[in-house]
């Protein structure tokens, strides 16, 4: 027996995940213990604890030097550790306001918890993973939990249904990517991202349609994860009908892990290819998921399902960071950033190293704000108006201002900052990818993303205008305070007016990130 | 000896059934058997490699290579997968008495 001689520092990248995963353990056996009527409010607690020690872990990892770990199965590099921090971010705020959700319906239980736990795990490993079956594996992971965690609520015909739906579009999208991974097994003979770089140039001009096909099938298999058109069908519904705190950590967690993979895997399958052809393929998934996203947004009158199809069009716009990261010829108003490059290298690696930021930045705004907003959105609904498809109308905002002006603040916020509109972080982070494009020489993909992002104020402004300048509706159901809502509610308002005042240090540590991503 | 192109093939049109299934069939537990298609000729792919690629990075002596083990690990993904999968149909059934893909679409706008 030849075994893999594995140090003790191999482990420590894994040390966030392993704290998820023992917190999530913890919560299942203790519910073995527990009566049906018994006080779960420890529940919630135990989780956001988890999800700070994982972060708090996180921001450690950053500052060790980028390696390979487990015989480079997986990367430690700032990249991930940062998507780490994202994820536990977005796990802290979905648990947050899962305590008021649950408890009204009456559904509190460690599982719901543990299955959170488990899929932010999946999530935090498939960021650093650098092999495809442990890809493949970690995608799984964080899938099944959110299979079971969208089907949760049993009671309505809903939650099922958008249990079914994300279950088999999701199986059928992972079977997709695994072929694409089969397929450049093939050609390469090896799975692990690190030793592909070699034969895969090998194979490109011995046998090309093998890396085209597989690579174009692990992007479509991604596309579906990451919900860009024309692989978005699953979106609104799925964002519909699962428990608001299940969507907000789907919105969260799930989309940032699978673009840490995306980026990941296309940084070394897209070496030796003809650098066009990557360029190309997400420049038209860019195009394509910010338009129709925005555009199909618009009519929305229902703000959940509104929120589902912007999480579409904010796809868009980081899918615009991805394909700034494969220019290879950049064009005249090619800009060095004096700034920002800390190591030197050509304009082209400061430009790359900025997308990458973007990406990164973009990433920690759009959790902030969507778990936000859709913990306010779970602060309004009422259990009772689910199955007439009211629970989420606009009418729900109207008044809000004059019944809870805290809360009115609160979603006028994070509604400014997914428009884009400073002085928010999402103005910040927008900024920072569409400078990054533009600096690339993608100029007219830009100006798309521009008008398509000024089209999307219009129905993030409208629920403003709702919750500021419409009359209170008659006979409106009092609202019911949560301490766990309102302290999701607080801290993503905090972070997204302070990253949006302040966002020098994280951007300015990024851009350091982005230089070390490790390969 | 059977060329390894005639398993790569098999492979793939399984692979098609199985994508053409998801988007056509409309039983609930048709299409789930698809997706387990898919992933069985992912696996067939896999192990047509492996074979073609010998016992590679699996150390000198090593009798199974990558693609070996993938296949395994396909196999057990694939079985929490129906685990999951066979629980939310159920569920499904439950709500609605019918498990048809077209019945299952009250949220359409």
């Amino acid at each position: 027996m030849n075994l893999p001689n594995l140090i003790l520092a191999d482990f420590l990248p894994l040390l966030p995940a392993i704290i998820m995963v023992v917190a999530a353990s913890v919560l299942l056996l203790s519910e073995v213990f527990l009566s049906a009527t018994a006080s779960r409010g420890y529940q919630a607690v135990l989780t956001v604890v988890a999800a700070a020690a994982s972060g708090a872990v996180a921001v450690g990892l950053m500052f060790e030097p980028p390696r390979e770990v487990f015989l480079g199965f997986g990367v430690l590099d700032p990249f991930s550790s940062f998507l780490t921090l994202v994820v536990s971010v977005g796990l802290g705020l979905a648990a947050l306001s899962a305590v008021g959700f649950l408890r009204k319906r009456g559904a509190e239980r460690g599982e719901f918890y543990a299955l959170m736990l488990f899929a932010s795990a999946g999530m935090s490993l498939l960021a650093m993973s650098s092999e495809f079956i442990t890809i493949f594996i970690n995608i799984e992971v964080l899938s099944i939990a959110t299979y079971a965690l969208t089907a949760y609520l049993r009671r309505g015909t809903r939650p099922s249904e958008a249990g079914f739906k994300y279950f088999i579009l999701g199986a059928f999208s992972s079977a997709v990517l695994l072929y694409g991974t089969a397929l450049l097994y093939g050609a390469t003979g090896t799975t692990k991202l690190n030793d592909m770089v070699g034969p895969l140039q090998q194979a490109l001009s011995t046998n090309p349609a093998l890396v085209y096909v597989g690579a174009v099938l692990i992007a479509a298999g991604f596309a579906f994860k990451v919900a860009a058109v024309p692989f978005h069908m699953w979106t609104p519904d799925v964002y519909e009908g699962a428990p608001t705190p299940v969507t907000a950590l789907m919105s969260a967690g799930v989309k940032a892990a699978a673009f840490a993979s995306l980026v990941r895997v296309f940084l070394t399958v897209g070496k030796g290819m003809d650098p066009k052809l990557p360029l190309m393929l997400f420049a038209t998934l860019a195009l394509l998921t910010m338009v129709a996203g925005n555009l199909m947004a618009i009519p929305q009158r229902n703000v959940k399902r509104m929120l589902a199809y912007s999480s579409i069009a904010h796809a868009g716009y980081l899918l615009l960071g991805v394909a700034a990261l494969f220019v290879t010829a950049p064009g005249e108003h090619f800009r060095v950033l004096a700034a920002s490059s800390l190591s030197g290298g050509t304009p082209l690696d400061v430009a790359r190293s900025d997308a990458l930021r973007g990406i990164l930045y973009y990433l920690l705004a759009y959790t902030f704000s969507a778990a936000g907003a859709f913990a306010m959105v779970s602060a309004l609904e009422r259990r009772e108006d689910e199955e007439k498809g009211t629970a989420w109308d606009l009418e729900r905002f109207a008044g809000l201002a004059q019944r809870r002006p805290g809360w009115a603040f609160a979603m006028a916020a994070f509604m400014l900052s997914l428009g884009g509109i400073p002085p928010t972080v999402g103005f910040m982070s927008k900024l920072l990818i569409f400078q990054a494009a533009i600096d690339v020489g993608l100029v007219g993909l830009t100006i798309v993303a521009v008008l398509s992002s000024a089209a999307g104020a219009y129905y993030y402004l409208r629920v403003v205008v709702y919750m500021f300048m419409h009359p209170v509706p008659e006979g409106a159901q009092p609202l019911e305070r949560n301490w766990g809502t309102e302290a999701a509610l607080v801290i993503s308002t905090v972070a997204v007016v302070l990253l949006g005042i302040l966002p020098g240090h994280v951007t300015d540590w990024l851009a350091q990130a982005g230089t070390l991503f490790g390969q | 000896m059977v060329p390894i192109t005639y398993y790569l093939l098999l492979a793939a049109a399984l692979f098609c059934m199985g994508m053409f299934g998801v988007l056509v069939r409309t039983n609930a537990l048709v299409v789930f058997m698809c997706v387990e298609l898919m992933l069985n000729a992912v696996n067939l792919t896999f192990l047509a490699f492996a074979r073609m690629h010998g016992a590679l990075g699996g150390g000198p002596n090593a009798v199974f290579g990558v693609g070996h083990v993938s296949a395994f690990f396909v196999i057990a993904v694939a079985a929490a997968e129906a685990a999951i999968g066979l629980a939310i149909v159920i569920a499904v059934f439950r709500s609605r008495g019918s498990v048809n893909v077209d019945d299952i679409r009250t949220m359409k706008h």
